[in-house]
């Protein structure tokens, strides 16, 4: 709580400079405060994502407004850290951090990116007097901006771990609506809708990002588990991250072969091929089983909340936020800032939503015209009972991670139990804390 | 003789490609050595340390690499003696008289493989190799093999992909040995004897030695630094069953960040490619 009071504080002061600059620029335009800025390139790296085609598709309209030209560089996510890592260190040309939540400490660790309000207070022309801090849902911009009480990204491409199911599949199976609890989706569920060459669910679990982000912590959290506990010390053999790591070798049984092979791309198109009823995904991915190009299944597709498990909800939190990079020149970074700003503004939130986006401006999704966005509600409700630190967003993350993806999957294949794959990703993770610090008290316990 | 060229005139000549080898090749090599012997993570570079030889014992006390070298080395006995049997084959086909016109289309049809960018063959891979819809099911009668996602037949797929890949060069590289075989020996060998084995294990294989000895040090090395294709197409899973030593080091070094421990990873996996190739030579090479 405090680190939220914080970090609302945070905001509250950048939303501070903004009504200061609101006063001293009256009449501020995008057009006016980029004029000094017009012929800059920004470079950024951008996502294949719908959320990216959203904005990509609307930057025509502040490329002529501004002058201000965006190169954007396109990677698969697997690469995206480290392309963006290898540029940083060379003091390459990137002049926007696309940051990933678990990145967020390793890039501010590092000074890689700046505050906002630092650059707000180096640039005040460039702040929009409507910016709104406080617009943006507390929780996201804590968890995918915000590090050490100190906002450095403003919330851009933004996900919630939804519930997707084929509603014409449950019907047919005798279900007028989804399972409410991870239990039921298995003992009630999982035996109905597992047949003919058709799967209940599935967890997506290839072993990357995936394993340790959308399987692993998926099933940790609602169960009562944890990585890691109040002493940084790993938590995974209690009682309850091993009743979630159980559950989830059981409900494999009611999932595709080969799941461990399973990535995000997998999941999807075997939901919207009609092949798996039900699966726990990304928001993100939203635009893509609904539109009839991409989903057999698009008339049939409905969103609700993850099922709870024993400690409740908590939902798979995961997104990214826009920083300005410390390497950029003064030009290049009061125009990615403006960028950054008016990809992530209040005006542009609606558009984005509508080309596919997913905003994490609250305002947005008031309005009561939103029947055509079936997952707001879900999204909504799950960025109220998040967990920000589903995955931990310390800089020792991308090491921890590669353990986690690979005794995870370990343990998926049976090659070891879960009391044999926590005692191992345990220890090795142990050992990359105290290598980094946390044990002999010279870095503060970050969560 | 020696008097008439400059030492200038060598220095023009051989210069440019001691100082391209050296920029492109040592100057690497001496920076990985210098870097194994640090704390060296990208993302902490201001921990930067001399640690001696600690990420040299971390590799060699961990079971996770010996595993990966374990896998791979299991790659390399398991698909290079399919390569050099079918390589074989192929050549002493290609090498029969007659029928020129479909031997050259043959020889043409061999190189594809091999002009088939690695990573394009991992692309490929996944899309026959796929379940549900891949070519390879469908050929097996509408199979229901799981190839991706299961560890064994993973393994397969990827013994499967490198003998597809590299037969073709076993093949061609036999096939030119054998065309050094002096016609009127071959001849004369065969009004000796009817038995083709006697021909080949007498008369022509010593004529492949050499090859064969190149072969071996080209497609081990090639083994032990194979990545592309295998990462396309499995990324090293399910689980680790097909992350071989290449992947392990780039997991290491470039997901990981820990340039150190994946420069100490990389000079073990050099040095014991070294220790192979004199093996080889050693136990195989003999001149005609």
């Amino acid at each position: 709580m405090k680190m939220l009071r914080n970090l609302l504080c945070s905001a509250a002061l950048a939303s501070l400079t903004a009504t200061g600059a609101m006063a001293d620029g009256h009449g501020w335009s995008l057009k006016k405060a980029a004029a000094p800025y017009a012929g800059t390139t920004v470079d950024v790296v951008f996502l294949l994502r719908p959320g990216y085609e959203a904005i990509e598709a609307m930057l025509p309209a502040f490329e002529e407004e501004t002058g201000i030209n965006i190169n954007i560089i396109k990677h698969p996510y697997e690469n995206a850290l480290g392309e963006q890592v290898r540029d940083f260190v060379a003091g390459g040309d990137l002049d926007i951090a696309l940051i990933d939540l678990v990145w967020i400490g390793n890039f501010a660790e590092n000074d890689w990116i700046l505050p906002l309000a630092d650059v707000q207070a180096k640039y005040p022309d460039a702040v929009d007097p409507k910016l709104d801090m406080d617009d943006f849902f507390p929780l996201v911009l804590n968890a995918f901006g915000g590090w050490n009480d100190t906002v450095y990204g403003l919330p851009f491409d933004n996900y919630s771990g939804l519930m997707f199911y084929n509603r014409c599949m449950l019907e047919e199976a005798g279900f007028d609506g989804p399972p409410a609890t991870w239990q039921e989706l298995k003992d009630v569920y999982g035996p109905a809708l597992t047949k003919n060459g058709k799967y209940a669910f599935a967890l997506q679990s290839k072993r990357n990002e995936t394993q340790s982000a959308d399987s692993f912590a998926r099933v940790l959290w609602p169960f009562g588990g944890s990585f890691l506990d109040a002493n940084f010390k790993s938590n995974l053999n209690s009682a309850e991250s091993q009743a979630g790591l159980k559950f989830r070798q059981d409900l494999m049984q009611y999932m595709p072969d080969g799941i461990v092979a399973f990535d995000h791309a997998e999941t999807v198109n075997g939901f919207s091929q009609g092949d798996i009823a039900i699966i726990t995904e990304w928001s993100a991915f939203y635009s893509s089983v609904v539109s009839p190009d991409t989903s057999k299944v698009a008339d049939c597709v409905e969103i609700a909340p993850e099922p709870m498990g024993p400690a409740g909800r908590k939902p798979a939190l995961g997104g990214f936020s826009l920083a300005v990079a410390s390497q950029a020149d003064e030009a290049e970074q009061a125009a990615a800032y403006l960028f950054i700003q008016w990809a992530t503004s209040k005006a542009n939130a609606r558009e984005y939503l509508e080309r596919g986006g997913v905003p994490a401006r609250q305002s947005v999704y008031e309005g009561d015209d939103l029947e055509a966005f079936k997952f707001v509600p879900a999204l909504v409700e799950s960025w109220q009972d998040g967990v920000p630190e589903f995955r931990p967003r310390f800089a020792e993350w991308p090491e921890i991670t590669e353990i986690v993806q690979e005794w995870g999957t370990k343990m998926m294949l049976g090659d070891v139990t879960t009391e044999e794959g926590a005692t191992e990703i345990g220890t090795r993770m142990e050992s990359v804390l105290e290598e980094a610090g946390y044990y002999s008290g010279e870095k503060p316990l970050a969560q | 003789m020696r008097g008439q060229v400059s030492r200038k005139t060598i220095f023009a000549f051989v210069g440019p490609a001691v100082i391209g080898l050296a920029a492109v090749g040592i100057a690497p090599l001496i920076y990985a050595v210098w870097t194994s012997l640090h704390f060296y993570n990208l993302t902490k570079l201001k921990k930067v340390k001399f640690i001696g030889f600690e990420n040299y014992s971390t590799v060699l006390t961990d079971e996770v690499f010996w595993q990966a070298m374990g896998r791979t080395f299991f790659l390399l006995v398991t698909a290079l003696p399919l390569q050099i049997i079918l390589g074989m084959s192929i050549a002493l086909v290609l090498h029969q008289p007659g029928l020129t016109l479909i031997k050259t289309l043959c020889r043409l049809s061999l190189v594809l493989p091999m002009a088939t960018t690695y990573a394009v063959v991992g692309l490929l891979g996944q899309v026959m190799f796929n379940q549900k819809f891949g070519v390879m099911n469908q050929l097996l009668g509408g199979a229901d093999i799981n190839w991706i996602g299961d560890p064994e037949n993973a393994f397969a797929m990827i013994v499967f992909w490198d003998v597809w890949q590299w037969t073709p060069f076993v093949a061609l590289v036999l096939l030119a040995g054998l065309t050094m075989v002096p016609g009127e020996v071959e001849e004369a060998a065969r009004l000796e004897t009817k038995s083709k084995w006697t021909v080949l294990r007498y008369v022509q294989m010593p004529f492949l030695l050499p090859g064969l000895v190149a072969v071996l040090i080209l497609r081990t090395a090639d083994t032990l630094k194979l990545f592309d294709m295998v990462f396309t197409l499995t990324r090293g899973g399910p689980g680790s069953s097909t992350e071989f030593i290449s992947l392990m080091i780039q997991r290491v070094g470039f997901r990981g960040f820990d340039q150190g421990l994946a420069s100490a990873q990389a000079i073990i996996l050099l040095i014991i490619t070294i220790i192979l190739a004199q093996i080889y030579i050693r136990v195989f090479y003999k001149e005609v």
